[in-house]
């Protein structure tokens, strides 16, 4: 079941929206990136009820798969010969798409040999040798993913590739595939703010804790939902909870309601707030935004959820 | 026609530069009026021209020390208009929050500048354009940088005068990491620290060297800047046509020596003067401004003695 807003202003948007090349730019009449067109394609795939959705997500589905980079990986933007962290999210977004598994898996195996800077064996001796300068809380041996090559591990990147090993089939993820999902989520628990949530991935530098900010806490929780016990868990569900009063932006407010819908805490008159903000919003609609928005005030999330866990993807 | 790429000039060769100090010691002053009398003795090609102001904004800024005060921001763009120019555009791209929106909200710019759709522009989710780098002071050979940005026909720096943890001060040749754009380096912009953050700072200059700065000194922020520091109230707005002038002024504002500032010492190089006999100083003095700001023990060593 899905808000008819989405029906009517959402998906209506999306397809509106979507370039002749099948993909779609960070904003109507943008040029095509693979970020905003594998957030479209994830919504479209959620929430499709007409054949012009699935049209359009098929077109959006072979615009990614000319997009991928020889290596497996995607670029940021059209020119860019380089993966980042993208390629999560593309990955996640055709694992949903028939016919595209193939370049998910090439995806997933540029992802689990992609090593953040900090991963690196040169980085790793450097730290050896150099005196310590205790800067930051976290602990550096502690490893997710990068937003670009060969840089540091942070949140949300971190968050978007557990999301996609969390879902991809059982079967492709080989032990050191494994190994780096674990890691990914011990590095994510041991970047969160002393006072639950996350922020970009500094908790706490130069002895002041980091604040929290509402995006990487929500990415983080969806990333570790299958650690639901862990005090963490909770004190970051409780941060998120009580902060949602205050959020004044239309993309904070769909992604605090898809964090809340995913744990079970739904709060009243939430998702009545995002729809409204929608309505008064003055700047032109952001495409991944507007996807977050449709997915958030849609019921089924099968987006993040491997099939096994019930429904068909 | 995208702006041209900034002209890399030794100090021996580089006429003098222009700086101006003028003292406001609230937001709730006219500061308008103010820019404006400062901006129009510059005498700049504005007319009939687009110019794009570029503030610093960060996040959630409650004591008003982080964030360019959206009270300068509107002021200059009023400015700006006066003197002829076609459109005024504001651009930034948040480094640490992707919901941009949030950021704008945080700063009440609406309650400044109006309806921002024509206005505002989010330079981390711009189109974006390859730019080949004039210099190799870091390991960077290029950057995607905004549309927006290279289409301006006139750029002004708008930072806020602060300490930075890992650049000794963040003003207005920092404040151009600002549009380097998250959509394709992400949220922060980790690919210009692991570049060498004071070797990046001459590279985007190099690339895109701003036209004209404007500093927001009014309160800025001391010791752990540029989020986690102190704020630090200094009532003044400095002003420039050579931004390496303008930070170098500022610095020596903060009571520290800019020539020890690595990013600083390095744009004298080839892309502005911090030699005060290259800057010809109008308005308040340097000394009845001063104010000495705290850094960091990593950076005592930038401190003057005076």
């Amino acid at each position: 079941m899905r808000s008819a807003f989405v029906e009517s202003s959402f998906l209506p948007f999306l397809l509106g929206a979507q370039n002749e090349d099948g993909g779609w730019g960070f904003h109507a009449g943008a040029v095509s990136r693979a970020e905003p067109t594998a957030w479209a394609l994830i919504a479209l795939i959620e929430c499709a009820s007409r054949p012009a959705h699935e049209e359009a997500a098929a077109r959006a589905a072979r615009f990614l798969g000319a997009a991928q980079l020889p290596d497996g990986s995607w670029p940021s933007a059209p020119d860019l010969k380089e993966g980042c962290w993208a390629t999560s999210l593309v990955s996640l977004a055709l694992l949903g798409s028939d016919d595209s598994s193939a370049s998910a898996k090439r995806g997933l195996d540029w992802l689990c040999q992609e090593l953040p800077g900090e991963a690196r064996p040169f980085q790793r001796f450097l730290r050896l040798i150099r005196p310590k300068r205790k800067i930051a809380s976290q602990n550096p041996s502690y490893f997710g993913w990068s937003w670009t090559v060969g840089t540091a591990s942070w949140v949300e990147p971190t968050s978007y590739a557990i999301l996609f090993l969390r879902v991809a089939p059982p079967q492709w993820l080989s032990a050191d595939a494994q190994r780096r999902l674990r890691m990914g989520e011990t590095m994510l628990f041991d970047r969160m703010c002393p006072s639950g949530g996350w922020n970009c991935g500094n908790p706490m530098v130069y002895g002041v804790p980091g604040e929290p900010q509402v995006a990487p806490t929500v990415w983080a929780l969806l990333a570790l939902r299958e650690h639901p016990e862990r005090p963490e868990i909770h004190e970051s569900i409780n941060w998120l909870e009580s902060n949602t009063q205050s959020i004044q932006s239309p993309a904070s407010l769909a992604l605090a309601l898809l964090a809340m819908n995913a744990y079970e805490r739904p709060i009243a008159g939430l998702a009545e707030r995002l729809q409204t903000s929608y309505e008064k919003i003055e700047t032109p609609w952001s495409v991944p935004e507007a996807a977050w928005a449709a997915l958030a005030l849609t019921d089924t999330q099968h987006w993040w959820k491997r099939k096994s866990e019930g429904e068909d993807r | 026609m995208p702006r041209p790429a900034p002209s890399l000039i030794p100090p021996f060769s580089r006429p003098k530069s222009r700086v101006a100090i003028r003292q406001s010691l609230s937001y709730q002053s006219d500061i308008a009026a103010l820019l404006f009398e400062t901006l129009r003795e510059f005498d700049l090609p504005v007319q009939g021209k687009t110019v794009l102001l570029k503030p610093n904004f960060v996040g959630s800024d409650p004591l008003g020390m982080t964030n360019t005060h959206p009270a300068v921001i509107a002021a200059a763009r009023e400015s700006f208009l006066r003197l002829g120019a076609s459109a005024v555009l504001v651009g930034e791209g948040p480094a640490l929050e992707r919901d941009t929106q949030l950021v704008i909200e945080t700063v009440s710019l609406r309650e400044y500048l109006g309806p921002l759709s024509r206005i505002f522009v989010d330079l981390n989710v711009d189109d974006v354009e390859r730019v080949a780098l004039q210099t190799r002071a870091s390991r960077l050979k290029e950057l995607f940088l905004p549309k927006t940005l290279l289409g301006a026909d006139f750029l002004v720096s708008m930072p806020k005068m602060k300490t930075h943890h890992w650049a000794g001060v963040t003003l207005s040749l920092k404040n151009m990491f600002g549009v380097v754009p998250g959509s394709c380096y992400g949220w922060p912009k980790n690919a210009l620290h692991w570049a060498g953050i004071d070797r990046a700072i001459l590279d985007i200059n190099a690339a895109v060297l701003p036209d004209f700065a404007i500093v927001d000194g009014i309160v800025g922020m001391e010791g752990n800047g540029p989020i986690q520091g102190v704020r630090k109230p200094s009532g003044v707005l400095v002003l420039g046509n050579d931004p390496v002038a303008v930070d170098a002024t500022c610095a020596r504002i903060m009571g520290l020596l800019p020539e020890k500032i690595d990013y600083l010492a390095r744009a004298a190089t080839l892309l502005g003067h911090i030699n005060p006999a290259q800057i010809e100083q109008v308005g308040e003095s340097i000394s009845t401004v001063r104010t000495p700001f705290a850094v960091l023990d990593a950076f005592k060593h930038l401190r003057s003695k005076s």
